[in-house]
């Protein structure tokens, strides 16, 4: 009796996660495409616009996440306004950054030419701003790199949410050494702050979840090579296999020819845009590092996606 | 003691200097390749007729109103679209540096008739034809769309960081560089004909070679020999070769082989000096140095007349601090390209050079450099490492900022560390009249107000036989530009049991603290050891003060123009002890 109740508890499991993980073409051609984030509400309640707010963690001699005002004609040097919450910088230089539904904003800690603000063992962590308060607290700690070899001095390189599955991707290379690629691609619940899947053995940065091939897939930038890889989700956006799938690469383009991609997104017609930078697993730093904007269009006949411009 | 002779006979036989050409043919791997590459720093022009004649009439271009080389032999239409786009105002504009109205290299590369896509719709019907010019100075592109039949200009654009096709005379010149290179007859046994290099236009860095650091003008004339092809990089912006490797030649592997300036470099550098250790004996002394992942470039195990005096010496840190008020500036860690915490890197190789003093060799010099992607512009880095061993058992350890950084009132400050060897070592200072020893861990700062020896000596370490060196900081006694250290001296005791630096630092202290906290002093407080008949470690903090000011420039550096192009003019802040052996 014991083992038909398994069984049967087997079966509508089965039935349950085929049922649910059943997507609609139209439902996953608009994944990575139909808005569905809004702006946090202390931007407004900050007396900021919020169609012209941004977020960075990139501006000169300012450690942590600010807010942006841009202004409209970029030739207004004086009309750009920069806030920070004191939060904000508490928790040293940050790097990738995605919102969700509501205007929380996620974000992780990067080294800036060095790693004194935060030692490597402290990397692999993302922080969370509160969309209705604007404070800055730990979300969720990633494991630990073993130190006992000679590891990569980065943490979290790349985070972004996918309001389709409800889940926040974070890509870590903590961990990786020169001769062992042993990054991890986190998928974490935005709910519970729990790590619910992950992949292992890829060092990425750049992430994105996108449907308009047909199929829901988690976008990676690889760190070592200059090549867009991707694998497929469930519509809950766990992994559905481990089958990973080159779909590009930025090797020979642009000024660098050599770009690991930074941040991947489509455009509103579905085209992918990357951007790309140099990358090499040191801190080099320099005063403005180039970055270098892909677009590729998938070529539905011959499902791969085709170079079509630089963008700056 | 047995283990550690044979570690020292094993890092004599694993140097990447080592490979002999039969273990080379053996092992085709790439890393084997990457080893085998040569990076080639010379940056004289070849004087070969070529280039000769090609000089000339750059100089006569760059004295003209309108500095631009023409693309010669061209159709009547093309050479009146190539009037008319010159002729353009736009299309000009970036002629000459708006700043001191030197002009620039301009050459025009292609003038054919535009493709269907690159012609408006509207003017679908009209004889278009495209003119590229490529800026060699700014890296930049600028094209013109022509109508032959209104003659007039369509349109032009302009590209940053990018090069056109190059035309065929430039090949040819790739080509004349890279087959009179000593460096490529030596790889392939054979001084190639220029038939024989494929590849030269068809795969322009635009493509696939580029000098992503330089942002050069590159082209990779490539020879086929056996199952492998030798890449030449030839830098058509300064007419030199950057260096050459070879790759595997198969199908499956060519898009991972592909040579740029960047891959040969560091590939280079990461086989052969960050991930082996290589020996070196020259004159009376024996030594190992490796390049490291944050504290520069380390020497270890270093033996004068056979007998170890050093256990290693190294630079953890650069920190370079810009006002005493608020607290801007970096703190750099220099080491390996790859995989490192540095953040400015080693892009060539290690050179030794004699130490010739009137006509004399006196000793040798080990150097090391490390650079930041886009110096000189401002807010990038260059320093320069260098260790000197004299034949009469002297050595100093000094390093260099060649600027330019982010601004004129930045103060460099150089974290040496200096282990020595014995572990019965006393430390001490001269007090105007006799040397005071130091019973405990402690620092002490070079003042106008120091006294030293007669011979210019502050400290002297000695081990219970005599034996040992005195500590003789630079005042700008050696000739090297110095202006005097300032330096602060810390002296710690070595632990086998903890590490304080002993192994990789990563960065020692923040960047901008203008008192004795740059970081040793955290193994000394808050309770110094005692320090008496132990195993010490010196460290020397040097500080450094750049100036811009035309005529006094210290570790600063300039861009100027010379024949078109940006060159570097440098001011190196030199700083470092000589250590100068006890008489006994």
């Amino acid at each position: 009796m014991k083992n038909i109740l398994k069984i049967s508890t087997v079966a509508a499991t089965f039935l349950f996660a085929s049922c649910t993980d059943k997507m609609p073409e139209e439902e996953i051609a608009q994944i990575g495409i139909t808005p569905c984030r809004t702006q946090a509400p202390f931007v407004k309640k900050m007396g900021f616009n919020p169609s012209i707010t941004a977020y960075s963690t990139t501006e000169k001699k300012q450690k942590g996440l600010v807010l942006l005002q841009i202004p409209k004609n970029p030739a207004d040097t004086l009309g750009k306004i920069i806030w920070q919450d004191s939060s904000w910088k508490q928790f040293g230089f940050m790097g990738s950054i995605t919102t969700d539904e509501p205007g929380n904003i996620y974000t992780a800690p990067i080294p800036m030419v060095n790693t004194l603000e935060v030692p490597t063992t402290e990397m692999n962590k993302i922080y969370k701003v509160d969309c209705n308060t604007a404070k800055m607290n730990l979300f969720c700690k990633l494991p630990k790199p073993d130190l006992t070899v000679e590891i990569v001095p980065f943490g979290v390189l790349g985070v972004y949410y996918d309001c389709h599955g409800k889940k926040l991707y974070a890509a870590s290379v903590s961990g990786s050494t020169r001769d062992e690629e042993k990054g991890v691609i986190y998928v974490i619940d935005i709910n519970t702050a729990k790590v619910v899947d992950l992949l292992k053995g890829y060092d990425a940065a750049g992430v994105f979840v996108g449907g308009t091939t047909g199929e829901k897939r988690l976008y990676f930038g690889s760190t070592r090579k200059p090549d867009i890889y991707s694998v497929e989700l469930k519509k809950d956006g766990t992994f559905k296999n481990n089958k990973i799938k080159k779909e590009l690469t930025l090797d020979q383009l642009g000024p660098r020819g050599n770009d690991k991609a930074r941040r991947i997104r489509y455009d509103n017609a579905g085209n992918l845009i990357i951007h790309g930078v140099e990358f090499n697993y040191s801190l080099a730093a320099q005063s403005n590092k180039p970055e270098t904007g892909y677009q590729f269009n998938y070529n539905e006949q011959e499902k791969k996606w085709d170079f079509v411009k630089l963008l700056n | 003691m047995k283990s550690i002779f044979v570690a020292l006979i094993f890092l004599a036989f694993i140097s990447c200097n080592n490979n002999s050409d039969s273990t080379t043919k053996k092992n085709s791997s790439d890393k084997q390749n990457a080893i085998d590459a040569v990076l080639i720093d010379d940056s004289s022009v070849m004087q070969i007729p070529v280039m000769v004649e090609r000089l000339n009439k750059i100089k006569k271009v760059l004295a003209s109103p309108q500095p631009i080389i023409l693309l010669d032999a061209l159709d009547e239409n093309a050479a009146i679209a190539q009037q008319i786009a010159i002729a353009d105002t736009k299309f000009s504009e970036n002629l000459f540096d708006k700043k001191t109205h030197q002009a620039f290299r301009n050459e025009i590369f292609n003038v054919y008739v535009a493709r269907p896509q690159e012609i408006p719709s509207n003017l679908q019907n009209e004889k278009i034809y495209k003119i590229e010019m490529y800026n060699y100075a700014l890296n930049l592109t600028t094209t013109a769309l022509v109508n032959i039949n209104n003659k007039s200009v369509v349109s032009v654009t302009t590209f940053s960081i990018s090069q056109p096709e190059i035309p065929t005379h430039l090949k040819n010149i790739a080509l004349q560089i890279a087959v009179n290179n000593p460096e490529v007859a030596k790889a392939l046994g054979y001084k190639p004909e220029e038939k024989e290099a494929l590849m030269a236009n068809t795969k322009t860095a635009l493509n696939n070679t580029k000098c992503e650091r330089s942002l050069h003008l590159c082209v990779a004339p490539t020879f086929i020999k056996d199952n492998k092809a030798l890449w030449v990089i030839v830098d058509l912006t300064d007419y030199k070769v950057v260096g050459i490797r070879w790759t595997n030649v198969g199908t499956t592997e060519a898009p991972e082989n592909r040579i740029s300036e960047r891959k040969l470099k560091f590939e280079k550098i990461m086989e052969c000096y960050c991930k082996k250790v290589t020996h070196l004996e020259k004159y009376n002394w024996k030594l190992n140095y490796v390049i490291t992942t944050s504290d520069g470039m380390r020497i270890s195990e270093v033996a004068y007349n056979d007998k170890i005096v050093v256990n290693n010496a190294k630079i953890v840190d650069w920190h370079v601090g810009y006002s005493n008020t608020d607290g801007f500036g970096y703190s750099d860690a220099v080491g390996c390209p790859e995989f490192s915490q540095a953040a400015v890197v080693a892009v060539s190789d290690p050179k030794v050079s004699d130490i010739v003093e009137a006509g004399k060799t006196i000793g040798f010099a080990l150097e090391q450099s490390f650079s930041s992607e886009q110096w000189p512009l401002p807010c990038n880095y260059n320093y320069l490492q260098r260790f000197e061993f004299y034949n009469d058992g002297r050595f100093r350890t000094s390093g260099a900022s060649l600027g330019r950084g982010c601004g004129n009132n930045g103060t460099y400050r150089p974290v040496f560390r200096i282990a020595f060897a014995g572990n019965k070592n006393n430390f001490s200072e001269w007090n105007s009249n006799n040397w005071k020893p130091w019973d405990k861990e402690q620092w002490k700062v070079q003042t106008p107000t120091t006294t030293y020896t007669k011979e210019g000596y502050q400290y002297k370490i000695s081990d219970d036989n005599g034996t040992g060196f005195f500590i003789e900081p630079s005042r700008g006694q050696f000739n090297d530009g110095s202006r005097g250290d300032n330096a602060y001296v810390f002296v710690t005791k070595q632990h086998i049991d903890k590490d304080e630096g002993e192994k990789d630092l990563v960065t020692i202290g923040p960047c901008c603290n203008t008192d004795y906290r740059q970081g040793p002093e955290k193994f000394i407080e808050p309770a110094p050891e005692n320090i008496v008949n132990s195993d010490l470690v010196v460290w020397y903090v040097p500080q450094m003060k750049n100036d811009d000011t035309k005529g006094h420039e210290y570790c600063w550096a300039e861009s100027y123009l010379e024949n078109g192009v940006y060159k570097t003019k440098i001011y190196p802040c030199m700083g470092g002890p000589m250590f100068v052996p006890l008489k006994k």
